[in-house]
């Protein structure tokens, strides 16, 4: 079995360096970049299914204004067999819409059964690009997937989608691109020997032009939206620390709660 | 402008979902600070009339569309290809709808069926100079940027819990349609419908919420938490550390990989507030945390921190409820 | 007279070996730091953490793939044994102990002799120990005693050796031995690797150590000892010249404990200077405190890059590769001697009691001044390759 897995790199939530650049792109030099966090699970889950069948390949597809692909060496760490870059520095700067288009054209040039994405990033949390991607190459498109469960015989994968009551259970054949959430379980942490695996894994780079995209239709240039201002979000104002014995503590908690209405 | 669109999202039991109030009554003063543009409403599924009716409440036209299809097959798709033949036969400007997973799935396909670009994740919108702007909270909570498109037209996806629904003063006009033409995506068919194992209360709406985090210690724990959330009328809110470690469901996790709420009051107990979490409850009008830890990223933007052990200060503050109402 | 650098561009951890740092790191702070001061009580090999490095792959590190390794570069075989150090010397010792003791294999042994005892090595099912010292011969090495006497297809080996780190555990033993007395000073000695238990090989004597106590410090006395010369490695009289590049090789893990000794120390001194109050304020913040942090940071991290740069330098085939080998271990141990003994001092009294780590760190560090060559013997081959270039 043959599963495609959509990573983004996305600037390292803990690292607190993350600033724009006065025309509005990351300023990704500031900040170390990770792999997306629900992209790990995804990965994860495609990870155990190629070890249960004994046999396959997960193939990572990123795509990246540079050619540094940190991220996709964790990625190829914890398993993956090899990874393909998009990468072109006009790239910077993309829009879901481009980013869109990129990542479906260079999906078209590879052989799949099934596609995994994250639900959304850390770093826009727009969760638009994968049914986008779904959209553009008339996949059937599965998404919140908490489980997921091909059968390669039948050729057919059943998704379990979180919805506000519990679960819908959707079924639909393969080849099929599915978005999953956490709860498809926690990754693991790449072994020694998966890192030292890792480091004679192939990584592929492809250009805009080898998917007979113009670099000016993607980027800052070809993109739909603009930043148009940024700012700290305002202080909340100063904590009031309580030191006092659990007694008076609760007491100062229901004094402020009280003030406050909230009982 | 010609025209604010509203996407009216169908809940699991054939209402209108709150969202989708919320993103209608954020059109509607869009529009008028666009100088009065048209606000329409579109409800697309099985049984669309009674969300339509209610769609209604809060925007002056609502475009009941019946598409069989929705009843038993994933509905994101379906409905982005409706609304994009409907975009394609009336031109509206914009689209609004909610940044929850329907909303998301429908403006990702519609996306990319017309080419339109997607403000994501708005917590406010405003118009200005003739189109939307947005703004978002970005890199966890650490920049608030504003905004727009760059051509006339676009897809905006508005946060939960960003806005409080207001209807509109009179009632608006349903409109019914039934969905044609062929659907070109595949479809997915619902093969079994599920009802989650526990039934937890929602915190997605939740005005007061009692969060667990690594502090607890285990499942048992959490009973300490449900009661605290008991006594003051709350949900129970968990971290990703407690759910990773099986203490509590996926479904009451909060923060960036869970859900965004935005309660009036947090209780946060044994939670660090690291970013991955804060960024899921830092909009909440009262943050209070109990924490062993003075140095807890959390100190710094709570409202208030109990320096203390979570079990005895838990204890005090349910025995002061209980003395208070009892 | 500039250092003609064989690695090429700017010096930097890849991706993977940076993973590798903080896979160890993780691994350390949650599972070898909780047992560092037990171990150091007790003074008892550590079993378990000898099995965790084996479990996570850490003891194939200086094994080849093909025979169940990791193909582990120098430099990550440091990067482990510095950030195992850091928690605890002991175990930080058992891989550099590892990788010293294979090495002659490496060097010297056929394609055979490397099937033949890699994989239980690489999988750490076996430990390998270096069996160079004798009572007589530490420094002066190649004064050693012990003989191994042809024998049809066996050579018999009488002598002891002193000081050997992990000799009472390790299943296979690489034993110095003069084969020919006769022979020049540097030609007399061959190497052999003899698998124990075996009868004429014996556990003499456990040294009561000032620091890394866990790791046990054998002498051994051999009595008639047989091994087939199938078990020697290389020829006749390379002994020596194995042992050498040996240790211009080991002697980066050395440095690389020490780095991690140093590390240690300086994050519980820093804790300490924060949370520590007097006079009214964290004592971190008094000049005289911060200044020793300072130089101990400082003194780590040159110390650290030394040896990140030398482990670079090594395996890219320098010819001056004992430069950089003396090189680091000089400045590394010296670093972790004095960066330990700061860190004491910034903990004052409680700096000296078994409920700090520092007093357990500052008895490990010196050590690293001491084995694998000592600081003086650092400083000899450094300057004969200063002195010895021509003009």
């Amino acid at each position: 079995m043959r599963i495609v897995v959509l990573t983004k790199p996305v600037p390292d939530p803990a690292s607190g360096g993350e600033r724009l650049l006065p025309d509005g792109r990351l300023d990704r030099a500031n900040s170390p970049a990770v792999v997306n966090g629900n992209d790990e699970y995804v990965l994860e889950k495609a990870l155990k299914l190629i070890e249960a069948a004994g046999d396959g390949e997960v193939i990572l597809l990123t795509m990246a204004p540079d050619s540094a692909p940190e991220t996709m060496r964790k990625a190829l760490a914890m398993g993956a067999t090899r990874g393909v870059l998009v990468t072109d520095p006009q790239i910077a700067g993309s829009d879901t819409v481009a980013t869109t288009r990129v990542l479906a054209a260079a999906l078209k040039t590879l052989e799949f059964d099934l596609v995994f994405a994250g639900v959304d990033t850390s770093d826009g949390t727009a969760g638009v690009v994968a049914p986008g991607v779904a959209a553009l190459n008339g996949l059937p498109y599965l998404s919140y997937a908490a489980s997921i469960d091909p059968d390669e015989g039948a050729r057919t994968v059943r998704v379990k989608r979180i919805t506000a009551d519990g679960y819908d259970v959707l079924e639909a054949p393969m080849p099929a691109l599915i978005s999953g959430t956490q709860a498809l379980g926690e990754p693991r942490y790449p072994s020694l020997k998966g890192i030292m695996a890792a480091r004679s894994k192939e990584i592929t780079t492809v250009s805009l032009a080898d998917l007979d995209i113009d670099p000016g239709s993607v980027g800052l240039d070809g993109a739909t939206t603009k930043v148009v201002d940024s700012r700290r979000p305002e202080a909340r104002g100063a904590t009031t620390v309580v030191r006092e014995a659990p007694d008076e503590a609760a007491r100062q908690i229901v004094a402020l709660l009280a003030e406050r209405r909230l009982i | 402008m010609a025209g604010i669109w509203v996407h009216g999202e169908i809940a699991g039991d054939g209402s209108l979902t709150k969202l989708s109030t919320e993103v209608a009554t954020l059109a509607r003063a869009v529009a008028e600070q666009l100088g009065g543009t048209e606000v329409t409403g579109v409800v697309i599924g099985s049984d669309p009339a009674a969300p339509a009716g209610e769609l209604a409440g809060f925007v002056p036209k609502v475009l009941a569309v019946t598409e069989p299809t929705t009843a038993d097959h994933a509905a994101g798709m379906i409905v982005a290809q409706r609304l994009a033949a409907l975009i394609e036969a009336h031109d509206p400007d914009i689209v609004m709808t909610g940044a929850g997973p329907e909303g998301r799935d429908v403006a990702g396909a519609l996306s990319a069926l017309t080419g339109w670009g997607v403000l994501a994740n708005a917590t406010a919108v405003r118009g200005e100079d003739g189109s939307p702007v947005a703004t978002h909270s970005v890199f966890g909570g650490k920049l608030i940027t504003e905004s727009g498109f760059a051509g006339g037209k676009g897809i905006v996806t508005v946060r939960p819990n960003s806005v409080t629904p207001e209807p509109a003063g009179s009632a608006g006009t349903v409109e019914e349609a039934t969905a044609t033409g062929e659907l070109q995506q595949p479809v997915v068919p619902v093969v079994d419908r599920l009802e989650a194992e526990t039934k937890a209360a929602q915190i997605d709406d939740a005005r007061i919420i009692v969060a667990g985090g690594r502090g607890v210690g285990g499942p048992d724990g959490f009973g300490l938490i449900q009661e605290l959330a008991d006594a003051l009328g709350g949900a129970v809110g968990a971290t990703r550390a407690a759910v990773d470690s099986g203490w509590i469901p996926y479904s009451q996790q909060i923060g960036q990989t869970g859900k965004i709420v935005k309660p009036q009051l947090y209780l946060a107990m044994g939670v660090s507030g690291a970013i991955q979490h804060k960024v899921g409850m830092q909009t909440a009008s009262t943050i209070i945390a109990v924490n062993r830890d003075p140095d807890a990223p959390i100190a710094e933007f709570a409202d208030m921190i109990v320096i203390g052990d979570l079990v005895e200060v838990g204890n005090a503050l349910l025995a002061e409820l209980r003395a208070r109402s009892g | 007279m500039t250092t003609a650098s064989r690695a090429q561009g700017p010096f930097r951890l890849t991706d993977e070996q940076q993973m590798l740092r903080d896979a160890v790191r993780v691994l350390a702070d949650d599972r070898v730091v909780p047992r560092a001061a037990e171990i150091d009580k007790t003074g008892e090999f550590p079993e378990d953490m000898r099995r965790l490095l084996a479990d996570h792959d850490i003891l194939a590190l200086p094994f080849p793939t093909e025979h169940g390794g990791l193909g582990g570069e120098l430099l990550s075989i440091c990067l482990a044994v510095e950030q195992l150090s850091r928690a605890c010397a002991t175990t930080g010792l058992i891989l550099a102990v590892q990788e010293l003791g294979s090495l002659p294999i490496t060097l010297a042994g056929t394609d055979q002799q490397k099937a033949r005892w890699f994989p239980k090595l690489a999988s750490g099912e076996q430990l390998i120990a270096f069996a160079l010292t004798e009572p007589e011969a530490g420094s002066d090495a190649a004064a050693a005693r012990t003989t191994a006497k042809r024998d049809g297809d066996d050579y018999v080996i009488d002598g002891s050796k002193r000081f050997i780190s992990q000799g009472s555990v390790a299943d296979l033993v690489v034993i110095f031995a003069v084969t020919d007395p006769e022979a020049p000073r540097h030609e007399r000695l061959s190497a052999f690797v003899v698998e124990v238990p075996t009868e004429g090989f014996s556990v003499t004597r456990l040294e009561h150590k000032m620091g890394i106590r866990g790791s046990p410090t054998a002498e051994l006395a051999f009595s008639k000892l047989r091994v087939p010369a199938a078990n020697r490695l290389g020829e006749e009289g390379d002994g020596w010249s194995i042992a050498m590049r040996t240790l211009d090789r080991s002697r980066t893990g050395i440095a690389a404990q020490a780095v991690g000794i140093a590390q240690g120390a300086l994050e519980a001194a820093t804790a300490y200077a924060r949370d520590r109050k007097q006079f009214g304020q964290r004592i971190g913040d008094f000049q005289q405190i911060g200044a020793m942090l300072a130089d101990m940071d400082a003194g780590t991290e040159a110390a650290r890059q030394l040896l990140y740069k030398a482990c670079v330098e090594i395996d890219a085939g320098a010819p001056d590769a004992s430069r950089w080998s003396a090189m680091c271990k000089l400045v590394a141990g010296d670093t972790a001697m004095r960066v330990t003994t700061d860190a004491v001092q910034v903990l004052g009294g409680y700096g000296y009691i078994d409920e700090f780590p520092v007093e357990r760190m500052m008895r490990d560090a010196k050590i690293t001044q001491l084995y694998e060559g000592t600081q003086q013997i650092q400083r000899l081959v450094i300057a004969r390759t200063l002195l010895g270039k021509a003009d």
